[in-house]
């Protein structure tokens, strides 16, 4: 009976150090994988910041995550979570390439657009402001109320501009697409026909 | 002078934000005018704004298409 005990507790022993030397074999490449991940990711994170930074934080948060469990020493999880995180990574360019050409496009189309509109609405707000009475689908309220878009239409319209100059496309983008917003509103509501490509 | 209803159109480009009227039977300047701003007394704006096909603010044509400011 003593002798099972001994056997029992001595194959404890080994298995538990079998366990430990598989585990600490791991270490060096779970380390490894982490940092050629943490690698990847820095070498393609400049131009993705700009154009996919929703998709840049995630992976900050995934960098973050396999750093604390290599710290808790799940070595297997990290190696198979690293390998996955430095494929993203490697795709990261291309992702804000596509991203670029896609707010560059919008950019494009916003800025031959938007401009006209605001300045036929301008020209009917000056028109409008010479009348002695106003047409009969138009408010004194509503004409105050595209007046007052039109001014924040314009007023936006240059912090748009700014945007693109500084090189900040998605702020330039997303500005320009309130200012279109305003924009037909303003038309709408003086009984102005919209643009196709504005709608 | 033609029939009362009243067309509004877009030019060809889809950004072109040019308004423009169409005439019909009935119109004049001052119905025009009156329809978009309210006031008949502002024609002279329309005339003004076209005036590469118009010569005479009281000769309209139907099917002209009027640029309006």
């Amino acid at each position: 009976m003593k002798r099972n005990i001994v056997g029992l507790v001595i194959v404890l022993f080994v298995s538990t150090l079998m366990l430990v030397a598989c585990g600490s074999g791991d270490k060096g490449p779970a380390e490894l994988a982490v940092k050629a991940a943490e690698e990847a990711f820095n070498a393609s994170k400049g131009e993705a910041a700009k154009y996919v930074p929703d998709e840049v934080k995630s992976m900050e948060g995934a960098l973050a995550a396999m750093k604390d469990k290599l710290a808790k020493g799940e070595y297997k999880a990290v190696i198979t979570e690293a390998q996955a995180f430095t494929e993203k990574a490697k795709g990261l360019p291309d992702a804000a390439k596509a991203k670029k050409e896609e707010l560059t496009k919008s950019w494009t189309d916003l800025s031959q657009g938007v401009p006209k509109m605001v300045e036929a609405v301008q020209s009917r707000v000056d028109m409008l402001s010479k009348s002695k009475k106003l047409p009969a689908n138009l408010t004194a309220e509503k004409f105050a109320d595209a007046k007052s878009g039109l001014a924040s239409a314009k007023e936006e319209w240059a912090k748009a501009l700014e945007s693109f100059k500084a090189g900040n496309i998605a702020d330039a983008v997303s500005v320009g697409k309130s200012v279109k917003e305003k924009a037909v509103a303003a038309m709408e509501t003086l009984g102005m026909q919209v643009p196709a490509g504005a709608t | 002078m033609a029939d009362d209803e009243v067309k509004e159109s877009g030019g060809s480009d889809q950004y072109d934000a040019t308004q423009y009227h169409e005439v019909v039977k009935g119109d004049t300047l001052w119905k025009i005018a009156e329809h978009y701003y309210g006031d008949g007394s502002l024609y002279t704006n329309i005339f003004e704004a076209n005036k590469d096909i118009l010569k005479d603010p009281n000769m309209i044509k139907i099917g002209q298409k009027l640029r309006i400011p």
